[in-house]
C-alpha cells in the first residue's frame, strides 16, 4: 500500500479534509416513529370501526364453512363477549327437533355403537363442539372432517394403518347368525344358468338389494330374494297324525282351528280345507306358504306340549324363537305387534267382558309400548329363549319321541333352508350388516372394485367356473363373507385412498344411518 | 501490516467468517438450542395430538410468541432510555432482539401451524411478522457486509451526516485550484467535473463494486495531462485527488444511506404489528 494511501487517525487522505472536534451525534430518526405511529393509528381505527360499526369482519379468522356460510356477519350467532362458543350455541340449530338422547355427547357416543346403556354416564372426556369442529377454516373446508388425532387422543390406534384393531368377526371369529342351510356357490351356479349371465357377479344383485341410496343393502327377505325360484305350492308337509283328545302327538286340522277361534288365528277363516288332504286320521297340507300359519300354528301347539313352562312371551313371536342380532327390543317389538293383531280381533266381538278385557290390553300395549321406546329401560331377552331343560316333565320318551316325530314331519319343508331347535324355527338373521362400529359405501367401491374381489371367503368364482357345489364346511351360511381389514388397508393407506377415521366411523349417531341409535323412536 | 477486523480480535481462533457473522457464540448457541427445542415440542404436539392455534398447545405457542416480542421491543425501549440509565448493557438487549425476533417467528409460524391464515386480519397480522423479521434479518446482513466492504474497497472514511459539508468543501477547494489554472483545465473542470461536486451522488453500481466506475471517471485526467502545461500538473494532480475522494464519498453515501434506511422498513411497520398483536389478542379474548 502506497504511504499516501495509508489510513491514520484524523485524516481522510493525503488531501486532509477537515476533522471535526466534537461528537457526532446521528440525526434523530423520529419521522421513523412518526410514520410508524400514524399507521398504527390509522390500523387500529379502521379495526376499531369494523369492530364497533361493522359486522367485524376484519377480526374473523376466516370464512365460515359452507355449512355455517349463511350466518355470515352475524357472530352473536355463535359466539358471545369475551366467552368461548358455548355448545348452547350449536344446540339451537342441531338439536331443534328435541334431542332426548343428546345425541352430541360423549355418553350417546359412548352408546352409540355398543349399544351398552350402563355407558351413558357423564364422561370426564366431555369437549365442547368447536373443539373437534373448528369454524372459520374457509368455504372450502368441511367441519365434519374431524382429524385423526382428535380421536386418537382417545382410541389409541395410533392410525388405521398401524395399529388399528382387527374387525371383530374376524379377530373374534364370530359366525354369521343367519341360521340358515345355505350354499352360495349353488345359488349362484343355478342363477347364472338360470338366466344365461355372463358376469358373475350379476348374480349377487337377484337376492342382494342395495338400498335406495346405494351405500348399503337391504335386509334378505324370502318374498324378494327367494320367492322367485322356491315355488311353495309343490310342496306339502309330510302325512300327519291328526291330534285328539286321546292323542297329543298330532296336528289340529283347519276346522278345528277354525271352531276354536283362539287369539291369532283370523288367518283360518280365509284358508280352505282344499289346501288339506285327509286320510283316516292323517292330514298333509299342500301347498306350504313360507310362514305357513297353519304350521306355525300347530307348531307353536307342540312346542306347548313339549315345552309346557316355556317363557309365555316366546309365544308371541310371530314365527320364530331365539336371539335377535337387533337385540331384545326387535323380539319385544314382534311380540307387540302380535299383541296388537290379538286386539285388533277382539273389536269385533260384542261382548261386555270381552271389551273390558279389550281396555285392559289396550293399556298394557300402551305400557310396553312405552318401555320399548324407552332406549333407558332394561330388557330381558331370555323371556324369548327357549332354556335347555325345561322339555314337560309329565313326557316320557315314547311321549317325546313321538311329538318331536310330528314336529319333524311339519317343518319338513321348512327345514330345508332353516333350522329347528327345541321345535322351534331358529329366527334368521336378515340384516346383513356386519361392520356395526364402522360405516361401509358400497356404492363407491363398487366402481372400482367388483364383489368378489373383497368377499372372497367363499370360493364362489372357482366353483363356478368349474360348474360345481362347494362343500359345506367351505360354503355355508355361517361363514362371514366378508373382507378383513388387510383388505381394506391395501387400498386405504397414506397417499393412496382415504384413511381417515371419520371416513368409516362416525361420532355421533346419525339419523340417516342404518346403526341409528334413534331407532328406537322409527 | 495485514489489517485485523475488530472481531477477529476477540477470537482470533475461529475462522474470520464466523466471528463476522457471530458476535456471541453462547448468544447463538442459546438460540439454537430453543429453536431446537420448539421444534421438538411442534413434533411432540403433531404426534399426539393437533395442531391447532387454539387449543391448548396453539395457545401456548402464541403466548411464547408474544412474550418474545415483547422482549424483542424491550430494545427499542432501552435505546429511548438511555439517559434513564436502563439495567443491563445495550449489547445485551441487542442480543434478545435480534435472536428473540427469530424465536417469535418460529412460534408465530408453529401457532400458524406453518400454514398461512386465512383470516384478513390474521392474514395481515402474520405476513407484517414475516416482514418484520425479513428486514430485521436484512438490517443484520446489511450492517455486516456494508461496513466491511466500505473499508476494504475504500481509502477515505467518511461520516454519513457529515458528506455535504465535506463535498461543500471539496468543490470550494476544486475552485480554487481551478481559479488560476489554464484555460483547457477551467474548461474541463466546468464540463466534466463541477457537476459532480454539486451534491452527493448515490449510484446503484456501488453495491455491485465499490470501485465500479471511479476509475474510469479519473482516466480523462491523464488525457488532459498531456496538454496542459508543466505548471499545471501540480493542479491536475490535486484536483483529480479531489475528484477521487468525492466519487469515494458518493460511494460511502450511496451504501451508508441503505445503513440508515433499511428501518424504514422495519420500524414503523414493527408498531403496525404491535397494534395488530393487541387486536389479535383482544379478538381472541372477545370472540
Amino acid at each position: 500500500m502506497a504511504k499516501g494511501k495509508q489510513k491514520r487517525k484524523g485524516y481522510f487522505s493525503d488531501l486532509r479534509l477537515p476533522v471535526v472536534k466534537e461528537y457526532i451525534y446521528p440525526s434523530a430518526r423520529s419521522s421513523l416513529l412518526m410514520i410508524g405511529g400514524i399507521g398504527a393509528f390509522l390500523v387500529a381505527v379502521v379495526f376499531v370501526f369494523n369492530l364497533t360499526v361493522q359486522s367485524g369482519s376484519l377480526v374473523s379468522n376466516g370464512p365460515l364453512s359452507s355449512n355455517h356460510a349463511s350466518f355470515g356477519g352475524e357472530c352473536a350467532s355463535c359466539h358471545t363477549a369475551f366467552d368461548r362458543v358455548s355448545d348452547a350455541k350449536c344446540s339451537v340449530c342441531h338439536e331443534k327437533f328435541g334431542d332426548e338422547l343428546g345425541a352430541f355427547t360423549y355418553s350417546s357416543h359412548y352408546l352409540y355403537r355398543s349399544g351398552d346403556f350402563t355407558r351413558l354416564v357423564p364422561s370426564p372426556d366431555e369437549v365442547a363442539c368447536f373443539s373437534c369442529h373448528p369454524e372459520h377454516q374457509g368455504t372450502s373446508s368441511s367441519i365434519t372432517q374431524v382429524p385423526d388425532a382428535t380421536c386418537t387422543t382417545c382410541h389409541e390406534y395410533g392410525s388405521f394403518n398401524s395399529r388399528h384393531p382387527e374387525f371383530a368377526f374376524a379377530s373374534e371369529k364370530i359366525e354369521d347368525p343367519a341360521n340358515l342351510k345355505f350354499s352360495h356357490t349353488q345359488h349362484v351356479t343355478e342363477v347364472i344358468n338360470q338366466e344365461g349371465l355372463v358376469d358373475i357377479e350379476q348374480s349377487c344383485l337377484y337376492c342382494h338389494h342395495a338400498r335406495d341410496e346405494g351405500k348399503s343393502f337391504k335386509p334378505i327377505s324370502f318374498e324378494t330374494a327367494c320367492s322367485a325360484c322356491h315355488i311353495s305350492t309343490s310342496v306339502s308337509t309330510a302325512w300327519l297324525p291328526i291330534a285328539s283328545s286321546s292323542r297329543r302327538a298330532g296336528v289340529q286340522t283347519i276346522g278345528s282351528i277354525q271352531t276354536r277361534q283362539a287369539p291369532g288365528t283370523r288367518w283360518a277363516d280365509y284358508m280352505t280345507s282344499a289346501e288339506f288332504q285327509q286320510r283316516r286320521d292323517e292330514v298333509r297340507k299342500r301347498p306350504v306358504y313360507h310362514r305357513d300359519p297353519w304350521i306355525l300354528e300347530n307348531l307353536k301347539r307342540l312346542q306347548d306340549e313339549l315345552y309346557r313352562d316355556r317363557n309365555d312371551l316366546a309365544e308371541l313371536l310371530q314365527a320364530s324363537a331365539g336371539e335377535d342380532p337387533r337385540g331384545a327390543r326387535a323380539l319385544y317389538t314382534e311380540a307387540l305387534a302380535t299383541l296388537e293383531d290379538y286386539a285388533e280381533e277382539l273389536r269385533s266381538a260384542p261382548g261386555r267382558d270381552v271389551q273390558k278385557a279389550l281396555n285392559e290390553l289396550d293399556e298394557l300395549i300402551r305400557v310396553v309400548k312405552a318401555r320399548i321406546r324407552d332406549p333407558f329401560s332394561p330388557m330381558d331377552e331370555t323371556k324369548f329363549l327357549l332354556g335347555p331343560d325345561d322339555i314337560n316333565p309329565d313326557l316320557d320318551a315314547a311321549d317325546i319321541a313321538e311329538l318331536e316325530s310330528v314336529v319333524d314331519g311339519l317343518t319338513e319343508t321348512c327345514q330345508t333352508c332353516h333350522t329347528v331347535q327345541q321345535s322351534a324355527i331358529l329366527r334368521v338373521q336378515k340384516d346383513q350388516r356386519v361392520l356395526i362400529r364402522s360405516e361401509f359405501d358400497h356404492r363407491v367401491h363398487i366402481i372400482q372394485r367388483g364383489c368378489l374381489e373383497c368377499h372372497s371367503s367363499i370360493p364362489i368364482r372357482e366353483h363356478v367356473a368349474r360348474d360345481s357345489v362347494a362343500t359345506a364346511a367351505i360354503d355355508h351360511a355361517g361363514i362371514q363373507n366378508l373382507p378383513t381389514i388387510e383388505t381394506c388397508q391395501s387400498c386405504h393407506a397414506p397417499a393412496k385412498a382415504v384413511n381417515t377415521c371419520v371416513s368409516c366411523h362416525l361420532f355421533h349417531p346419525d339419523k340417516s344411518q342404518h346403526t341409528n341409535l334413534l331407532r328406537y323412536f322409527e | 501490516m495485514k489489517k485485523t477486523a475488530i472481531y477477529q480480535r476477540k477470537r482470533p481462533d475461529s475462522p474470520r467468517w464466523l466471528n463476522k457473522w457471530i458476535q456471541s457464540l453462547p448468544w447463538f448457541f442459546g438460540f439454537v438450542l430453543a429453536v431446537f427445542g420448539c421444534l421438538v415440542i411442534f413434533v411432540v404436539n403433531a404426534t399426539t395430538g393437533r395442531i391447532h392455534p387454539g387449543n391448548a398447545w396453539g395457545l401456548g405457542y402464541g403466548i411464547g410468541a408474544t412474550v418474545a416480542l415483547v422482549a424483542v421491543l424491550l430494545y427499542t425501549v432501552r435505546r429511548r432510555t438511555m439517559k434513564l440509565r436502563p439495567p443491563g448493557r445495550a449489547w445485551t438487549y441487542l442480543q434478545v432482539h435480534v435472536y428473540g425476533g427469530g424465536i417469535f417467528l418460529l412460534l408465530m409460524l408453529m401457532h400458524t401451524g406453518f400454514r398461512i391464515p386465512s383470516g384478513i386480519h390474521t392474514w395481515w397480522l402474520w405476513l407484517i411478522s414475516l416482514w418484520v423479521v425479513g428486514s430485521g434479518v436484512l438490517g443484520i446482513v446489511i450492517q455486516k457486509w456494508i461496513p466491511t466492504v466500505l473499508s476494504a474497497g475504500l481509502a477515505v472514511e467518511v461520516h454519513y451526516d457529515r458528506v455535504p459539508e465535506l463535498i461543500e468543501h471539496i468543490r470550494t477547494r476544486s475552485e480554487k485550484i481551478v481559479a488560476s489554472a489554464d484555460e483547457r483545465l477551467r474548461e474541463f473542470y466546468e464540463s466534466r467535473v463541477a457537476p459532480s461536486l454539486v451534491a452527493p451522488e448515490p449510484r446503484l453500481m456501488y453495491f455491485i463494486d465499490i470501485t465500479g466506475g471511479i476509475h474510469a471517471r479519473i482516466k480523462p485526467f491523464e488525457y488532459l495531462r498531456a496538454l496542459l502545461p508543466a505548471s499545471d500538473q501540480e493542479s491536475l494532480d490535486e484536483l483529480k485527488e479531489l475528484f477521487n475522494t468525492k466519487l469515494e464519498i458518493d460511494a460511502h453515501y450511496t451504501l451508508q444511506r441503505v445503513l440508515r434506511t433499511w428501518l424504514i422498513l422495519h420500524v414503523p411497520i414493527s408498531m403496525v404489528l404491535v397494534v395488530l398483536l393487541f387486536i389479535h389478542i383482544f379478538s381472541v379474548l372477545y370472540y
